[in-house]
């Protein structure tokens, strides 16, 4: 922690602390999910979208098609479920952009785009992240293909882009 | 069942306050009971705290018997309810329960929020969180990107504008110029509404409710024990409630909220009155487009034509349903946990001829409270009336 942050004298000759304290993320203010087998079950999606997969359960017993992974089904109580790869383009069914108001560790990516996917025949809407453009350039109906975004810390998640604007899913050896 | 009426309510102001958690509860309890009160906290046998976040903007939890402790109450049963943005309203109907099936008397309903922290983004981290954090949270999901998704298929669909939701803003802080508990007590006609900064699009600065400080109190009683309390008792006519689904891409088209339909059917079945019977309705217009969705799902005018529905003044005192003349959460401000119990305060108030004229309902008798919560997946509706339920002529 920096407890020094708030203190007058690191900031040289009697200057006023900054308004708002520096405050480090301790894990309960941090977004990204745990995606280790240490920590939860579906680590599969993670270490599979790592490899340009992207991939969820589907229920053995009912055959329900479920998003998120799940370890046991809503719709029958089974767990006995199985991995699927899922399709990775869709068209765009709803979008907006945060310009202001970032939760804490989103303030540097702003501006950005989010919205919602209707992936291509499988019946899922998936909400997600945008690259390869800021609001202006997205519409209602656009095609997008899925891309997958590394943290820093190396966790993954998945983001959609613009169909004709995709890159090569860069696999992580 | 026994019937159950709210007796006496009162707020703190609500705004961006120099005040902490316990200490907005304090100031609700002074705006609630004096030396003349009939009743005092110390005397009320239940007590229910309605709190959304205690934890993230108060590092508190377990605030039942911190509540307790600082009413000077020793109640023989306590909780806290939560549900996010809706976390006022279950407190109310927590305690209607209890009083209804006998297992107490008279009940304190406390619904507190201490939202603005040091540090802003820190409380849009709480926020965010309401929804679902790890799959959709991570990628920056928040209420203002939700609503904004959701006035952009209203619009698609329906062609609504930005100027009608604009009106609603000006129509909710106008009433709160008249209410001097709310956070913004300004005139914000539709042009400043239309030249604020840009949120979220289409949603601008004033399409959003505020980040605001508030607590609220409100006492329900059991029939027997009413008539001691107070002479104009606000009586419990009946509840709804409905849940769609959690995920932002499970709840549907975003234009129509099919739970709040089903949530208001509920409530006016329980309730055994209409649509057109409601005299004056506090709704969630966390948003504005979230107040122009409201008017279709409760049933004031058909879907696809809230916009319309403001734009012939339908929602203004004097318009077929007055809606929101507290000021709403776009004047008020939305401490979480308190906005659902203020609500009930007002019309409390209304019915009762004890708000400023000039938002003052003549001759209301049946209202409606709504809420929603998180990415609008859950509603709660409740349905109070002067008349004891049963008896209306």
């Amino acid at each position: 922690m920096t407890s020094g942050a708030l203190s007058a004298d690191k900031h040289g000759g009697g200057a006023p602390p900054p308004r708002k304290p520096h405050i480090e993320l301790p894990f309960l203010l941090d977004f990204v999910p745990l995606q280790d087998e240490g920590s939860t079950q579906v680590s599969r999606f993670f270490s599979a979208l790592k490899e340009g997969r992207f991939e969820t359960t589907r229920c053995t017993a009912c055959d329900t098609l479920l998003f998120q992974p799940r370890t046991t089904c809503p719709e029958c109580m089974s767990t006995e479920l199985r991995w699927e790869e899922l399709p990775q383009s869709g068209r765009i069914y709803a979008f907006s952009a945060m310009l202001m108001g970032a939760p804490i560790g989103m303030e540097k990516d702003l501006p950005f785009v989010l919205g919602l996917i209707d992936l291509d025949g499988v019946g899922l809407r998936i909400f997600s992240r945008f690259e390869g453009g800021s609001y202006e350039d997205f519409a209602i109906g656009q095609r997008m293909r899925l891309r997958v975004h590394t943290f820093p810390d190396g966790r993954v998640t998945y983001r959609f882009a613009p169909a004709a604007d995709t890159f090569p899913l860069q696999a992580k050896a | 069942m026994d019937k159950v009426a709210i007796v006496a309510g009162g707020t703190s102001r609500f705004g961006v306050r120099n005040l902490t958690w316990r200490e907005l509860l304090q100031e609700a309890a002074a705006a609630t009971f004096d030396a003349e009160s009939r009743i005092l906290p110390k005397e009320i046998d239940t007590l229910v705290v309605g709190a959304a976040e205690p934890e993230r903007f108060a590092f508190q939890s377990y605030v039942a018997p911190l509540a307790a402790e600082t009413l000077g109450m020793t109640p023989k049963m306590l909780l806290r309810t939560e549900l996010a943005c809706a976390s006022g309203q279950m407190a109310l109907r927590t305690a209607w329960a209890h009083i209804a099936s006998g297992l107490c008397d008279v009940a304190l309903v406390a619904g507190v929020e201490k939202m603005n922290l040091p540090n802003m983004a820190e409380t849009q981290a709480s926020m965010a969180c309401v929804l679902d954090r790890e799959w959709e949270g991570l990628h920056g999901a928040s209420a203002p990107p939700f609503f904004a998704m959701c006035a952009q298929r209203h619009m698609h669909s329906y062609g609504t504008t930005v100027e009608q939701m604009a009106k609603v803003v000006e129509k909710n802080h106008h009433y709160s110029t008249f209410n001097p508990t709310a956070h913004f007590t300004k005139e914000v006609p539709m042009d400043k509404v239309l030249r604020s900064p840009m949120v979220a699009p289409p949603l601008r600065l004033f399409d959003c409710s505020g980040i605001t400080d508030g607590a609220a109190i409100a006492i329900l009683a059991r029939e027997a024990i009413v008539p001691d309390l107070t002479d104009t008792p606000l009586w419990v006519h009946g509840w709804g409630q409905a849940n769609q689904g959690f995920r932002t891409g499970a709840i549907g088209d975003l234009a129509s909220w099919p739970a709040m339909s089903l949530a208001a059917r509920e409530a006016y079945r329980n309730a055994r009155v209409s649509p057109k019977d409601l005299d004056v309705v506090e709704l969630h217009d966390c948003f504005s487009i979230s107040e122009i969705i409201a008017y279709e799902q409760l049933g004031f005018t058909p879907e696809g034509k809230g916009g319309a529905f403001i734009d012939e003044g339908q929602s203004y005192i004097g318009g077929s349903t007055p809606i929101n003349t507290r000021g709403g959460l776009l004047g008020c401000g939305h401490p979480l946990g308190a906005t659902g119990v203020a609500q009930v305060v007002e019309l409390f108030r209304t019915l009762r001829s004890e708000v400023p004229p000039q938002r003052q309902v003549s001759g209301a008798t049946l209202a409606m409270a709504h809420n929603l919560s998180g990415n609008a997946n859950t509603h709660s509706i409740g349905i109070y009336g002067l008349d004891k339920p049963g008896t209306a002529a």
